[in-house]
């Protein structure tokens, strides 16, 4: 199996606290892998380390077998590694089809010149993927207004089209269903599930153990930095050590 | 302002007040100096509509912008005189002298955190302000360059305020043709996203310092050529004209027009050249209106007259870290 991602080792210190601890884990194309952890467990530094926002302390991540952990978040991305943030974070006075356009200039590209000047094939291929991504999560018809006006739920479903529109090789989501209620959330499962099965590899952080169980191949477990189980979701949902870190109770 | 945007008969009516009505008027009245105040509101509807590009559309305060003006002057006027090279030399080397200081300035600048960089602009102004007015030998320190020779087209002479007005009006127009492209591009979005979040471009894969440095230089370039134009129109360039308080003028226009709308930025120049003007009669009252108009639209109009964002939103933005998990230190603006 050649893994699509592959992170060796990864380790990120913030002054004394070790907030990334020795992890290794990989994605293989395809595959939809949950992450999920206690508050505090290193979720995000990791998905901050694999996207090139945070510089590891030592270890290494390769994606389509080249090292990336040097890069910056723009040459990451450019290679195919899509993210979205925690904290739902879209461009609010741009409009809803702008805001997924910038996801497919990014990856396309458009220079000053072009746009002085140009019409041309980038032009309709950025316009084309953008729609593309407004359709596959049903904002088509609310295209030309402001992103600002969406509700949350459909603010979520904007971040996705817009990394989407990046036609990306593997998508990070890091708890794309917090601020959800249970309707709202089985219709994003439903569709990040939807998503994996079109052939897009996903990575998933996710507090809603139910939500990771249901939808995952794999799921990967932080504690404290470290990794402590990396499994089939009922191997994991069974563990001792997982069930410790939750909960508290000694297995 | 979008649907007024997608209406082409904006655009056509600017041409027939530009290149109809208002030449049109202005002869009736017959007075060179109502087509001096003409000139002046064209240039600086040019200059407004450049900082819009970087303060408006990418979200960089700006406080310098006056400088690359005052470049573009310089070059094009010391040019004219010292190697007799005219105004289809000057007008575009003018340019393009203030587009390479640009570059030169933004390199280094442009990886700062917003704040640091807003006051790197400050001091690059005030540098530039203190080079004209000291470097006597070439710049002719505070007496300024006298430039007799007028525009010339090839071999052609352009004479009377008439002809001239026409040919200030050409290149600003063709000038605010290649601007609005710029804003209203996917390019324009990008920049748009630099604007609203930074960090978040950078994810989509858009190359956030890059674009920073190249809206900086396009910016400077248009500047450069309003400097140009005022060097050849007026005839005298002075390091007065160029200092803190221009750039703060010109800062004013893209505010009280509107962060983000291009319409903002040419309404907000000729509003804020106009009014001084019009108000003449009170004398040095007039000072006043005109600040009280600039303190009223930020405070009554967060979004000047048809702006994107609010000012206000921007410069807090400045001085106030994004609340976020991957704000950390190393992460920076
Ligand atoms: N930029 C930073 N500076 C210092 N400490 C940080 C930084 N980012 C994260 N941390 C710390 O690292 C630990 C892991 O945080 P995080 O990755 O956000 O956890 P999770 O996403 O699993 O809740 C926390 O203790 C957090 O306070
Ligand atoms: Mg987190």
């Amino acid at each position: 199996m050649s893994a699509l991602i592959e992170i060796s080792n990864l380790t990120r210190r913030f002054g004394g606290l070790v907030a990334v601890d020795g992890v290794s884990t990989s994605v293989a194309p395809g595959e939809l892998v949950g992450l999920i952890g206690p508050n505090g467990a290193g979720k995000t530094t990791l998905f901050n380390l694999i996207s090139g926002f945070t510089r590891p302390t030592s270890g290494t991540v390769r994606f389509k077998g080249e090292p990336i952990d040097r890069l910056k978040p723009h040459a990451i991305a450019a290679r195919g590694l899509a993210r979205t943030f925690q904290n739902l974070r879209i461009f609010p006075n741009m409009s809803v089809f702008d805001n997924v356009s910038v996801g497919a200039v990014g990856a396309i590209g458009q220079s000053a010149l072009q746009a002085v000047f140009g019409r041309g094939a980038r032009r309709d291929e950025i316009t084309a993927r953008t729609f593309a991504a407004l359709d596959r999560v049903g904002l088509t018809d609310r295209a030309g207004e402001l992103a600002a006006n969406l509700s949350y739920g459909k603010r979520k479903y904007l971040e996705i089209a817009r990394a989407l529109a990046m036609k990306p090789d593997l998508l990070i989501l890091d708890e794309p269903a917090a601020g959800l209620d249970d309707s709202e959330t089985a219709e994003l499962a439903r569709f990040i599930r939807e998503l994996n099965r079109e052939g897009l590899a996903i990575m998933l952080v996710e507090h809603d153990m139910n939500l990771v169980m249901s939808i995952t191949t794999r799921v990967v477990v932080l504690s404290s930095g470290r990794k402590i189980a990396d499994d089939a979701p009922a191997v994991v949902r069974a563990d001792p050590a997982v069930l410790e870190a939750y909960l508290g109770v000694e297995a | 302002m979008s649907d007024l945007r997608r209406l082409p008969l904006v655009p056509l009516a600017l041409v027939v007040v530009v290149f109809g009505a208002v030449p049109w008027v202005l002869t009736l009245f017959g007075k060179g100096y109502f087509f001096q105040v003409a000139d002046l509101i064209l240039i600086f509807v040019l200059l407004s509509a450049s900082l819009h590009l970087v303060t408006g559309v990418a979200g960089l305060l700006h406080l310098g912008h006056a400088a690359f003006y005052g470049i573009g002057a310089y070059v094009a006027a010391l040019m004219g005189t010292e190697l007799k090279l005219g105004f289809l030399w000057g007008l575009p080397a003018g340019g393009l002298a203030a587009a390479v200081l640009a570059l030169i300035v933004a390199l280094p600048t442009m990886r700062l955190v917003s704040i640091y960089f807003a006051v790197a602009t400050l001091a690059i102004g005030q540098m530039i302000h203190t080079v004209l007015l000291n470097w006597v030998a070439v710049t002719k320190g505070p007496n300024g360059v006298m430039l007799f020779s007028g525009i010339r087209l090839f071999d052609i002479p352009v004479k009377g305020p008439l002809a001239v007005y026409f040919v200030v009006a050409v290149v600003v127009a063709l000038s605010i043709v290649a601007i609005h492209r710029l804003g209203h591009s996917y390019y324009g979005n990008a920049l748009r996203s630099l604007r609203e979040d930074d960090q978040c471009a950078d994810a989509m894969g858009v190359d956030t310092v890059r674009l920073k440095i190249e809206v900086f230089t396009l910016s400077a370039f248009f500047a450069g050529l309003a400097g140009g134009l005022w060097a050849y129109t007026t005839g005298y360039v002075s390091p007065q004209d160029f200092n803190f308080s221009n750039s703060i003028l010109i800062l004013a226009m893209v505010v009280v027009g509107g962060l983000g709308s291009l319409p903002g930025a040419i309404v907000g120049a000729v509003l804020l050249i106009l009014l001084p003007e019009v108000l003449r009669g009170f004398g040095d009252l007039r000072n006043v209106i005109v600040g009280l108009v600039m303190f009223g639209s930020i405070l009554f109009l967060p979004k000047g007259l048809i702006g994107e964002v609010s000012a206000l939103a921007l410069v807090r933005r400045h001085f106030v870290r994004p609340k976020g998990e991957v704000a950390g230190r190393e992460v920076g603006w």
